[in-house]
């Protein structure tokens, strides 16, 4: 999944480079990128969320 | 700060945060040492691109606020990811960490710190935007800008290939323990382990309830050891003693004789007979250390008394009575004249240090202080910690089992030690006497073999939660204040 991510985020950046006019597109593509980023570490961590300490 | 500048200087912002951690993550710690990021790192990874990536919209559309705002909420997201990463070893004994250290610190710990560093330049770069407009279409790019983009795409490029190996196409994810990068497909190992079951917690192991002796069972027919014999209660009266709150633990000092009693935060030296309160206290539990609610006590020697609480945290306080209560009013709520205050600080444990603990013995022969964990939750499990008096550092730890010619057995396969909550704990010559409120047991364990020589009923048992030795008999209180004697076995 982490592979899908960074080939997500190569598009966004082609796009900005080549096709700056699609700005909407880019900007939908980098949400997408930032969900999937969160997503999985919450994944990974979904068993003790918050840092393992006393508080 | 005028159009040009800005935007000079977020060029090489972003060309920084991609080559250094980026690109020197993926191209000399991937491809050349052949580190792998565990899953957390990926994610730590790629929000540190998604930083950079943001500051190319930036260059390119310019500084609009959603561009600005998202940056900040990936940057607050990443500076959590470093720190829950870092809590996996923080606490660890000295140089120990996870995977590659760099500079004197760990890869989680550094992201956590460019995580810092990017919220720190936001915040930098709002405060530079007074004479910067948003651009309604694209802005042309400058060959610093457009250099960035390419460093960029480079390195995502480099990126692609080594989550490509490392962690695989969709739906396999990061692994915890990645194994070494190569390019040689064989050694590629892609798991889908992130996706097994597990329960959803805030705090996982760490979600452990404060122990509460109301709670267990007091039925000593439900207990873990079978066929044990009731004790003869050789007096049962109700104290009539003016203290403040629950007892919470008991103590004998025969030099004196005279009883140390705590409730919550009270501290009490009580005569021989158990009539008369002769000095008292009451611990202020929130100065420097958190002393919780306290749940053992015990006598060091005849004028020094240490009030432990269920955290482990601990005062230790000498009787004076010429003590200044001006100079003592920072450690007690009241009655400031009675104790000096010597020292207050916490126990570490190991075995023992995601349980509470609710009694406190001390041994004088060996110099040594003892706890007995409480079960929770999270573990079932019975530890008995040693401590030198002399340092109150751990010298021994252990989870005793059944002597062998102690006669004693359990009642089923998966019945165990662990269940017994013990609420109080005295030394005796060379046995230890644990009360357990869960089950109204006495257990005498021998400190020195590790082990269970005894187990009897106490009959008539409700919340104890302190025992100590006088002579030939020991003393078991409740926290409503009753008292219970028997003969020491």
């Amino acid at each position: 999944m982490e592979f899908l991510n960074f080939v997500l985020i190569f598009i966004t950046a082609c796009i900005l480079l080549r096709r700056p006019e699609k700005e909407r597109l880019a900007f939908r593509l980098l949400i997408l990128s930032v969900l999937l980023m969160a997503s999985l570490f919450l994944l990974a961590t979904r068993t003790s969320i918050l840092p393992g300490l006393n508080y | 700060m005028k159009r040009e500048p800005l935007y000079t200087i977020l060029a090489c912002a972003v060309l920084a945060l991609t080559v250094i951690p980026v690109g020197g993550a993926v191209f000399v710690l991937g491809f050349i040492r052949g580190d792998s990021p565990c899953v957390m790192c990926w994610e730590q990874r790629t929000a540190m691109v998604l930083i950079a990536l943001i500051g190319l919209f930036v260059l390119r559309y310019g500084p609009r606020p959603k561009y600005v705002g998202l940056a900040v909420l990936v940057g607050a997201w990443g500076l959590h990811m470093g720190t829950r990463h870092a809590s996996l070893h923080a606490m660890r004994d000295v140089g120990q960490g996870f995977s590659v250290e760099i500079l004197g610190a760990h890869t989680y710990v550094w992201a956590a710190f460019i995580f810092m560093v990017c919220i720190i330049m936001l915040g930098v770069l709002l405060m530079s935007l007074k004479h910067v407009e948003p651009s309604s279409f694209p802005r042309s790019l400058g060959w610093l800008e457009k250099l960035s983009m390419w460093v960029f795409l480079a390195v995502v490029a480099g990126n692609i290939v080594q989550a490509f190996a490392s962690t695989g196409p969709p739906p396999y994810v990061g692994q915890s323990d990645p194994i070494r990068f190569s390019f040689n497909p064989k050694h590629w190992v892609w798991a889908l382990d992130e996706w097994r079951s597990a329960a959803i917690s805030l705090r996982g192991r760490w979600d452990i309830e404060p122990p509460d002796v109301t709670k267990v069972s007091a039925d000593p027919a439900a207990g873990p050891l079978k066929d044990l014999s009731a004790l003869t209660v050789k007096q049962r009266r109700q104290l009539s003693l003016p203290l403040r709150g629950a007892i919470t633990d008991l103590a004998y000092d025969g030099g004196t004789d005279r009883f140390l009693i705590t409730t919550e935060h009270g501290v009490y030296i009580v005569d021989g007979a158990l009539d008369h309160v002769l000095r008292s206290t009451v611990v202020d539990p929130g100065f420097s250390v958190d002393l919780g609610t306290f749940a053992g006590a015990a006598f060091l020697d005849s004028r020094t008394v240490m009030a432990l609480g269920e955290n482990k945290s601990f005062v230790i306080l000498r009787e004076n009575d010429k003590a200044d209560a001006a100079k003592n009013f920072r450690f007690f709520l009241e009655s400031a004249d009675q104790f000096d205050e010597v020292t207050r600080s916490r126990l570490a444990t190991m075995r023992a240090k995601m349980m509470y603990v609710m009694s406190l013995a001390f041994d004088p022969g060996s110099k040594s202080l003892y706890t007995v964990s409480v079960p929770n939750q999270q573990t079932r499990r019975l530890v008995i910690s040693r401590f030198a008096q002399q340092d109150l550092t751990l010298s021994e730890e252990y989870s005793p089992t059944l002597a062998p010619d102690s006669g004693l057995g359990f009642s089923g396969d998966k019945r165990s030690l662990g269940e017994y909550f013990v609420t109080g704990a005295t030394i005796a010559g060379d046995r230890m006497y644990a009360i357990s409120a869960a089950y109204s047991t006495l257990l005498c364990l021998d400190p020195a073999k590790h082990s269970v020589v005894m187990a009897n009923v106490v009959p008539g048992l409700e919340y104890p939660t302190g025992i100590a030795s006088k002579g030939d008999e020991l003393y078991i209180i409740t926290r409503s204040g009753a008292l219970i004697v028997v003969d020491r076995q």
